[in-house]
């Protein structure tokens, strides 16, 4: 392995968030393309089959164990099944990720029924950015990199247009 | 005791009428208004039966259903031109096809929580220590390494801070002896006067005691103007009535 790439492992093992170009930049002191070399690391990784590799999310790279070592690793952390969202958690997470900024009275006139922001702004899912200039000034929401972190994503653009769901839709509408 | 029988649950109104045009293969741009509102109230009736509480936007949309019901039935009288009546359904179908979209998106959204869930961020950084479970490290730990680590915690305690109390010398009956030489031959003397040369406020405590004391004996007389002001202590007339005047 280049010396380079090593460097750059080191520095996403010892992040804190995932690491962006800039940052990796700034501490080689010179430009580098990270494209290139995570997709160098995660060849070698692989090919020394190392149990984790380099994942690109929220718009930065980070280091993950790889999925088939899930079962220890809940052990390990004592995760249990029940961590992950609601049904109503998600509906609210697809409603502000296509219609940000949102409003909640927004959400709640798409579902069709009052919502809870709470759980979403604990864990710093959603967030609060500013307020609409209208009537009762409601507050505003959008997504946060914890959102594209929690999902795996490295941006919104991510995620499948909402023209590409209306076609997915029309398509099992015409199935039935 | 009641048993409680798990319904389907349902994230809203909307979520229920997906579920049945969904069951029921119905084309939704053809929704079979009496149908669904019987379908629905049904459901309204067996919630509330089983005590489980409806959001009010359940009630909302039985309103609404009925309404739309009602003008299917009763075509508007003014409107002559058949092709020119809306259709008192688009409303709920504009809504029911917007929820639709977001629900298919939220279902990617689990798939995608799913699959992120698997993998789990590999960081050298000390905060991610609190995530362990605790006990997982104790399974093979000895009676004597937790001796020794409980030896050593003793050893690390901080010191008992430790502080002199000094003893009051000075009892009620030296004060009681103290304000009489003080008062010597005059008939009256102000508690300040008998307490100015005391150092601390036990001392006070103590002699305002040995006062009281002297005051019992019927020599003495305590008078105070006014509450707070200024205590003062005097010799007993003849003739004049017992008891202190506060």
């Amino acid at each position: 392995m280049e010396q380079k790439h090593k460097i750059v492992l080191a520095l996403l093992l010892s992040a804190e968030e995932p690491l962006q170009e800039k940052h990796v930049e700034r501490c080689l002191d010179t430009e580098v393309e990270m494209e290139n070399i995570v997709n160098q690391l995660n060849y070698d990784l692989n090919r020394t089959d190392m149990p984790f590799e380099v994942q690109n999310v929220a718009g930065g790279y980070k280091v993950v164990t790889r999925a088939r070592y899930e079962p220890w690793l809940n052990r390990l952390l004592q995760k249990s099944g029940d961590t992950t969202l609601s049904q109503a958690a998600l509906e609210t997470l697809a409603i502000v990720a296509y219609t940000q900024p949102t409003t909640k009275s927004e959400i709640d006139s798409i579902r069709g029924v009052n919502t809870s922001m709470k759980t979403l702004l604990d864990r710093e899912l959603v967030e609060v950015k500013g307020r609409l200039d209208a009537p009762g000034r409601p507050l505003l929401y959008r997504t946060t990199d914890q959102f594209l972190e929690y999902f795996g994503i490295s941006s919104l653009e991510e995620l499948p247009k909402m023209k590409e769901i209306e076609e997915i839709l029309e398509e099992q509408e015409d199935g039935n | 005791m009641d048993y409680q029988v798990k319904l389907d649950v349902f994230e809203g109104p909307l979520d229920l009428l997906l579920f049945f045009i969904k069951r029921d293969e119905i084309n939704i741009h053809n929704i079979p208004i009496a149908y669904i509102t019987e379908e629905f109230l049904d459901y309204i009736h067996m919630a509330r039966k089983m005590d489980i509480q409806l959001a009010g936007e359940f009630l909302e949309m039985a309103v609404m259903l009925i309404r739309i019901k009602t003008k299917m039935l009763l075509p508007d009288q003014d409107q002559d031109e058949e092709e020119d009546i809306e259709d008192p359904r688009n409303e709920l179908v504009d809504m029911l096809m917007e929820y639709k979209k977001y629900k298919k998106v939220s279902e990617l959204l689990e798939d995608l929580e799913e699959k992120s869930g698997q993998h789990f961020t590999v960081q050298l950084d000390d905060h991610t220590e609190q995530d362990y479970d605790p006990d997982l490290f104790l399974s093979d730990v000895n009676l004597m390494e937790l001796g020794t680590v409980f030896k050593e915690l003793l050893q690390n305690m901080s010191e008992p801070s430790i502080y002199e109390v000094e003893k009051i010398e000075l009892t009620t009956d030296d004060q009681q002896l103290h304000i009489i030489e003080k008062m010597g031959e005059r008939s009256r003397i102000s508690f300040t006067e008998i307490t100015e040369e005391l150092d601390n406020k036990i001392e006070v405590v103590v002699t305002f005691l040995a006062l009281l004391e002297l005051v019992k004996m019927d020599d003495y007389v305590v008078k105070q103007d006014e509450l707070f002001e200024e205590i003062h202590l005097e010799k007993r007339k003849q003739g004049e009535e017992i008891g202190a005047k506060a």
